[in-house]
């Protein structure tokens, strides 16, 4: 017991130059994140615009905010854009990968091809994919109408305009699903596949037994950091078709900014955000909770 | 025959692949050296006489823009050399150091990750105006510092465990001191995980649209905000000085990025997997 106690104020003294090492990111991350969010929880609470003191109304914000149709049509819009940008990059990103591992020529070529979107702005990728799909002239629209298929109406059509946000998304996402999933493949011990092969296993059960169940960590972790980024989808929106026509191409971001900045309701517009940041932790409960103990495994 | 046809799909599988990530992006930069006349030609001509005619425009009447160029080199040098430095501190802190309250603060910085950067826009906005931080480099370069230390301690961390920690020891023995060691053994040495944060912060704060165009209005405009005028310019659309403006703004952070394709790939993967 004595010796426990006396030998504590050392280690905590041996580990001050840690605290000093760590400080300067921590007050970045508690000044520029944490103490805003948590004043916005408390902003989420009161009434209130820009300039004027805020009151404390309880929880009639987050009411207003869910009795807003608007509010339930941006969280529809985000959830069937998410659902449909993260998997099907999930799918195109396995697809690379794997064709990437069975052998393509010029590889670092082909590597940088595919990175390359990882370089470009929203707004460069929004001029290129409008440009694409421009009405009269766009390469893609003329490619369609060759095919027989009926002209993309992004700018008239709600449907169509998020379907070319979800285009334009996953365009500029895959790389990050690719680097993650081929990484994970190349990971793979080839002896796997050549025992496999002796055992007379076709590539359909291979792909089956051995690649499908060891990519799975690393599809699970991929799926996850994609949910979370892609929900705070803002600028391709934004840039493409400003939420509208009629606002029914709005998203949960794009609603918040527009109630903040737009129509001066910071008291619902920080309602939207507190649901935002509860949603992403819901999302990531399953990842923290992992975390959680492996941080502690490791430093306590 | 089936070799042939398995050979054959690849092929076409490869094709699609490039035409794919790279059709969007030839697209701009060949339509910016089009004349007006070959922009809007359908079907779309793949040869034309090439013309600078869209640069010298963006120059007369687009000034603003390369005003806005040189507010990106200057937010992105800021931020990345914020970013790496407080990385490289952190991540040494945490590969080096245990302590409960370590733990919990690795856990702090990965929650924070999760937090979407528009909520903290709402009080931010009316603080930074209160400060007169509205329109200026610095709190740009914060901002987006700020959004990838996270990932930078973690990437970091990772590139530090690697050092065999004989080193430190050998320096501690010599009498080097914490910071010391810091400066001159770690630091060399984890060179290649400063070069892959860095990446992500040059790509990031380079590109970024949402914070500079809430924070931003005439001195510290980047040059994404300014294209996005140009974009949303009321008297019409002028495509071929967009396609140079986008060009220009596109073609520095690809060439680093294919350069630096090594660094972003082992950044990516010790930043998702290990935490």
């Amino acid at each position: 017991m004595k010796l426990r106690s006396a030998k504590k104020p050392s280690r905590l003294s041996a580990s001050l130059p840690a605290f000093f090492l760590i400080s300067p990111v921590h007050a970045l991350i508690i000044s520029m994140i944490f103490a805003p969010v948590m004043y916005v929880a408390w902003l989420s609470l009161t009434k209130s615009s820009f300039g004027q003191a805020p009151v404390f109304v309880g929880f009639e914000n987050y009411v207003k905010v869910l009795s807003d149709p608007y509010f339930w049509r941006s969280l529809r819009n985000t959830v069937v854009v998410v659902l449909i940008v993260v998997h099907l990059e999930l799918l195109i990103g396995l697809g690379i990968a794997l064709l990437f591992a069975s052998g393509v020529p010029f590889r670092p070529f082909m590597l940088a091809a595919v990175l390359a979107p990882y370089a470009v702005s929203e707004i460069s990728a929004v001029v290129m994919w409008r440009y694409l799909f421009d009405h009269d002239v766009g390469f893609a629209t003329q490619f369609l109408a060759f095919l027989g298929l009926p002209d993309l109406e992004w700018s008239v059509n709600p449907t169509h305009g998020l379907i070319l946000v979800a285009l334009l998304s996953i365009w500029l996402h895959l790389p990050f699903t690719f680097v993650i999933l081929y990484a994970a493949r190349l990971a793979i011990p080839k002896d796997l596949y050549e025992a496999a092969g002796v055992d007379g296993a076709s590539p359909f059960q291979q792909f089956k037994r051995i690649t499908l169940p060891l990519l799975m960590p690393a599809m699970l972790i991929a799926m996850l950091f994609r949910y979370i980024f892609a929900f705070r989808l803002f600028s391709e929106i934004w840039l493409m078709t400003g939420g509208g026509p009629a606002r029914q191409t709005e998203v949960l971001a794009v609603y918040l900014y527009l109630e903040a900045f737009r129509y001066n309701a910071f008291g619902e517009a920080a309602a939207t955000g507190w649901l935002l940041v509860v949603a992403s932790l819901i999302l990531a409960m399953w990842y923290l909770r992992r975390l959680y103990k492996e941080m502690f495994a490791t430093y306590a | 025959m089936r070799k042939t046809v398995r050979k054959f799909l690849k092929g076409f599988a490869i094709f699609l692949v490039l035409s794919w990530s790279l059709i969007p992006i030839m697209l701009i930069a060949l339509s910016s050296l089009k004349a007006d006349r070959d922009i809007f030609a359908a079907p779309p001509r793949l040869f034309f006489e090439p013309t600078l005619s869209n640069y010298t425009g963006l120059w007369t009447r687009w000034s603003d823009f390369f005003d806005g160029l040189l507010n990106s080199v200057i937010i992105t040098t800021g931020a990345t050399l914020l970013a790496v430095l407080t990385s490289a501190m952190a991540g040494y802190a945490y590969s080096r150091f245990r302590h409960p309250a370590l733990a919990g603060s690795a856990f702090f910085l990965i929650f924070i990750r999760l937090i979407p950067p528009i909520v903290i826009t709402l009080p931010l906005f009316p603080v930074a105006n209160a400060l007169r931080l509205n329109d200026t480099h610095i709190l740009l370069i914060v901002l987006y510092a700020t959004f990838f230390v996270s990932l930078g301690t973690l990437v970091m961390r990772t590139f530090i465990d690697q050092i065999p920690r004989e080193l430190d020891e050998a320096a501690h023995m010599d009498g080097a001191t914490r910071l010391q060691i810091l400066r001159k053994v770690i630091l060399p040495l984890s060179a290649q995980g400063m070069v892959a944060v860095a990446v992500f912060v040059v790509v990031y704060a380079w590109n970024e649209f949402l914070f500079a165009f809430i924070f931003t209005t005439t001195n510290a405009k980047t040059a994404p905000l300014v294209i996005s005028e140009m974009f949303g310019a009321v008297e019409g659309v002028e495509w071929g000085v967009l396609f140079a403006a986008s060009t220009l703004q596109l073609l520095p952070v690809l060439l680093f990025v294919i350069l630096a394709q090594k660094h972003l790939v082992a950044g990516l993967t010790a930043g998702a997997t290990k935490g």
